[in-house]
């Protein structure tokens, strides 16, 4: 606990809003609590089901059981009870939900293709949910004001989604920053959606990294992309080109649990660990500016290098 | 082979039964769930909500259905049932919020 207090304390202390909204160090350990807790109920279900911790039968079983292994310290993993506390009001919205998708579909989700158990459909509109769950909105609007990315100026928001956008204006809001928001996303049936919120909140909308142009920024955001990408260094290459700096917030399989296996059965593709994400930011270009914290989130700021000869 | 759903009429409380085509099965298959117009024996009409295996999941009044347009289907996740209920009725307050509901309707999770 206390590694992970050191790991972590410059997010402790500039996103202080967020950590308190989240009941503090102790809201962290019960978050962990609860990750652990319902890693080993979906596990557990799976086993039932006749998946095996020793042969895998599809992805959706090697993540969840290499979760456990990390998490719990083996598969099949020991009992862990629910915690006696309840979740902050925060978390519980994000944790019903894990156990929605993940743990109550355990079983069918361990014997049939990802898609076969929830749609494209279902997909997106849980990707919806998730986004702007409270927890999460809190999260990013705590995240742009804490490590001042709102005061940036031009900020160019890579695969935006549609909530990042709305969050980050909001932190422009609370710091009374004169923001101008670039937002490019390369999914287009997400792009429809953030082209239709740009007109609305006055941002721009740009569809692929082709789009951009030989446009630039004060500053880039990539919040929680690197696992949606199928090339997360390339990712990293060309916000180079367009920004001159660059947060890296992402969550990283370190100290992460089942929230790595929500975010697979809505479709992301891989997943990291920070020394991962800064390896690639390094060969990408960047210089460690500043680290905010390790893990579940991995949390830096970033300058082009060639800024600094 | 067609299936008969049967419901009981919430006015008057008789049984009634409506056929089900194939493209009805098909439509709450694809949709999550199908409407259908039936009248009870007693002359009652009555809207009906069905599922893909053609069981019936509510009976309302016809004129209870329309004074509410949308409904939240069985097929929506537990946890996000209430927001979607409160989304239905009330409307969508804000950007994201709005986007959830219609999402929602494209998954299935919501019928109009």
């Amino acid at each position: 606990m206390l590694k992970t207090l050191i790991d972590n304390w410059g997010m402790l202390r500039v996103m202080s809003h967020f950590m308190k909204s989240v009941g503090g160090a102790k809201g962290f350990k019960l978050f962990s609590q609860y990750d652990k807790y319902y890693t080993a109920e979906a596990v557990k279900a799976a086993l039932a089901c006749g998946a095996s911790c020793e042969r895998p039968g599809n992805d959706f079983q090697r993540l969840l059981f290499d979760i456990a292994r990390r998490r719990l310290g083996r598969c099949p993993p020991p009992e862990v009870g629910r915690p006696r506390e309840p979740a902050p009001a925060l978390m519980r919205e994000y944790f019903e939900m894990v156990e929605d998708v993940v743990v109550s579909k355990a079983c069918e989700l361990a014997a049939k293709p990802v898609r076969d158990v929830i749609p494209e459909e279902e997909a997106r509109a849980l990707y919806q949910a998730l986004v702007s769950a409270d927890i999460y909105k809190a999260f990013r609007v705590s995240l742009y004001l804490g490590t001042g990315a709102a005061r940036w100026g031009r900020v160019l928001l890579i695969g935006a989604g549609t909530q990042e956008p709305l969050d980050f204006l909001k932190a422009c809001e609370l710091a009374e920053a004169k923001c101008e928001v670039a937002a490019m996303e390369v999914d287009e049936v997400i792009f429809r959606d953030l082209a239709r919120l740009a007109e609305r909140r006055g941002f721009k909308a740009y569809l692929g990294w082709d789009s951009l142009g030989e446009g630039q920024f004060d500053g880039a955001v990539a919040q929680n992309v690197l696992h949606w990408a199928s090339d997360p260094l390339d990712v990293l290459v060309r916000a180079r080109r367009h920004a001159s700096r660059l947060l890296v917030s992402q969550v990283v399989i370190e100290g992460s649990g089942i929230g790595f296996v929500l975010t697979y059965v809505l479709g992301a593709v891989r997943f990291l660990s920070w020394r991962e994400v800064e390896a690639l930011a390094r060969q990408a270009g960047w210089r460690l500016e500043r680290r905010y914290a390790k893990y579940p989130d991995y949390i830096a700021v970033y300058t082009r290098r060639e800024q600094r000869r | 082979m067609s299936l008969v759903a049967r419901f009981r009429c919430p006015v008057c409380g008789a049984m009634g039964e409506l056929a089900l085509g194939p493209e009805m099965l098909e439509e709450a298959r694809r949709a999550g769930a199908a409407r259908a117009v039936a009248a009870c024996p007693r002359g009652h009409t009555v809207v009906l909500t069905l599922d893909a295996y053609g069981a019936v999941r509510s009976a309302v009044p016809a004129l209870a259905a329309e004074s509410s347009r949308c409904e939240v289907t069985d097929k929506a996740p537990p946890f996000l049932r209430r927001k979607l209920q409160a989304l239905v009725e009330k409307g969508a307050a804000t950007e994201e919020d709005a986007l959830l509901l219609e999402k929602a309707k494209e998954a299935g999770w919501i019928v109009c």
